[in-house]
């Protein structure tokens, strides 16, 4: 028995990295994950997973409106609906505020379509699922770039659009939590500092070092904070994760005074 | 005498509302003022002000107009000191939204309120940084400075605020605003990376997060005809104006990379300069 016996996720970037280790913990409290990736082996990646939940695995650009509903019809074909939404596929690209503005113009499309564009336009597509479903998850994989600093290092200068990007999303997961709570939809996000991945180890150009690969989060931690997450139910929080301290989920943010202004 | 005399400022969504204000009162500090807005009427801006004066029917959604923008302004006044990017629009959008809708809002406003304030920086950065010195104020919103339920600022809590007891507090957002918001939280990933990497080049990068001020947003969105009563609770653009002067008053030596929140019911005024909670510079916070 699993604790997400017959509940249905959706995984995007599920492939390698944080995405992948999303996709094993789903599937091994037993939901039927479809994950998405750019990668032409994510089938047969997803033969691999060992389950004992289902998994498929699709080859899908977030960025592209056809290919997410081709995602979301999987799931619905596949496993009846979509109980599960973890927004994890995102792009990392330098873009040094020196760079030439018709640089900056195309980088904001390549990193916007992606990691802005693709978490709204599949959560769009996953709302009335998730309504239709008596309630579920939307989880955003956003940065410990939107939490108080503890370290240097945050809100990387070079990187202004990846920033921002990630900034964004706490409009949606703040929006949403609020507008889907009468449907039992719970939205959170997950705010990790360095983690092993293939985005982090992409900054260098061999092996990074390995002290520091030691030092960073590994996926599995932060899928498990995934799993407790889902098992705690609170909304409208950005949970953190950061390198040096134990991963966990924390308790609950105290509930505010809340008064509309 | 003025704080801007020789220097030029450009303020996008200048026609009407905040943003006519905000280039109102940067005339009568003595800028040279280049504005634009997506409003026709921004061409009769001139008349409104006695000053050296650039005014262009521009989308700052669009790149290629607002390099256009920019260059002419550069062509004409040949500096930037400040760049306001104010320009907003707001319609509703909500999760439940369809996705046909929901493109076009996107289109509307993250290219507005997140793209024009991304374009209108990278392309006046460059002159910024040539002149040696600068200013860019992005127009937020108090939807991202918050001491209310689901983000609370940090640091701002009832132990150490100075208007505990104020009501109503600001609380992050309202329904039917969740691009409006991931638009304006956005810009904090602009505002806190920018200050970093301008510092070195004297270029100041700040954000200004007002609470409900009477703005030709805010009254469309009562469809022009408010309730009395919360018309009378609203802050007022030439008051946010007074104090965007003051902050640029700072000088070159001024704080940078802070958000500073307006909330309605308490005093309209620079607080002072506080660290930002959520970057260190050298191992400390600055």
């Amino acid at each position: 028995m699993g604790a997400l016996d017959g509940r249905s996720a959706i995984v995007t970037g599920g492939a390698t990295g944080l995405g992948r280790a999303f996709v094993e913990a789903l599937a091994g409290e037993g939901a039927s994950v479809t994950f998405c990736d750019l990668l032409a082996e994510s089938p047969d990646i997803a033969a691999e997973v060992p389950g004992p939940g289902r998994v498929q695995g699709i080859v899908a650009d977030v960025s592209k409106l056809d290919d997410l509903r081709r995602l979301t019809a999987a799931a619905q074909d596949a496993f009846g609906g979509v109980d599960i939404l973890v927004n994890n596929a995102g792009r990392w690209r330098r873009t040094p505020v020196t760079d030439p503005y018709e640089k900056a113009s195309a980088d904001w499309d390549f990193i916007m379509d992606t990691n802005l564009m693709g978490v709204l336009l599949l959560s769009r597509l996953c709302v009335p699922l998730l309504i239709e479903a008596g309630g579920g998850d939307i989880v955003n994989i956003s940065t410990y770039y939107v939490l108080p600093a503890r370290s240097p290092g945050t809100n990387n200068p070079d990187t202004d659009l990846y920033n921002a990007s990630k900034w964004a999303l706490n409009g949606f997961t703040q929006a949403w939590s609020r507008s889907l709570g009468a449907h039992n939809v719970r939205v959170n996000a997950l705010c990790m500092g360095a983690t092993d991945t293939a985005m982090l180890r992409g900054l260098w150009d061999g092996e990074p070092p390995a002290e520091q690969v030691a030092a960073w989060i590994r996926p599995d931690q932060i899928a498990q904070q995934l799993l407790d997450l889902l098992a705690d139910g609170r909304s409208g929080e950005n949970i953190g994760a950061w390198v040096g301290e134990p991963v966990q989920l924390g308790p609950r943010k105290p509930a505010h005074r809340t008064v509309t202004g | 005498m003025g704080i801007m005399d020789g220097k030029a400022a450009v303020v996008t969504g200048a026609a009407v509302g905040l943003g006519n204000a905000f280039a109102r009162a940067l005339a009568d500090e003595g800028a040279a003022l280049a504005v634009c807005d997506l409003r026709p009427d921004i061409e009769g801006f001139a008349d409104q002000v006695n000053a050296p004066t650039l005014a262009v029917q521009a989308d700052v959604s669009d790149a290629g107009a607002v390099r256009g923008f920019i260059d002419q302004t550069l062509h004409r006044f040949g500096r930037i000191d400040v760049l306001v990017s104010n320009a907003g629009v707001w319609t509703a959008s909500e999760a439940s939204d369809p996705i046909d809708k929901t493109l076009r809002d996107a289109a509307s406003q993250i290219g507005t309120n997140l793209k024009g304030v991304f374009l209108c920086g990278r392309a006046v950065i460059p002159a910024m940084i040539r002149q040696g010195g600068g200013h860019i104020i992005n127009i937020n919103t108090d939807h991202v400075h918050t001491c209310g339920a689901p983000f609370e600022e940090p640091g701002c809590d009832a132990s150490n605020c100075p208007f505990p007891d104020t009501i109503p507090r600001p609380t992050g957002g309202g329904p039917a605003m969740d691009l409006y918001d991931a638009a304006k939280w956005g810009i904090n990933g602009l505002t806190f990376g920018w200050c970093q990497a301008l510092k070195p080049h004297g270029i100041r990068v700040n954000g200004l997060c007002m609470g409900a001020t009477d703005s030709h947003m805010l009254r469309g969105f009562h469809n022009f005809d408010p309730p009395p009563e919360e018309e009378a609770s609203w802050m007022r653009p030439r008051e946010i104006a007074r104090v965007m002067i003051e902050l640029i008053a700072e000088g070159p030596r001024g704080r940078t990379g802070e958000n500073i929140g307006f909330c309605m019911g308490r005093p309209v005024a620079l607080p002072p300069p506080r660290a930002n909670p959520y970057f260190m510079e050298s191992g400390r916070a600055v």
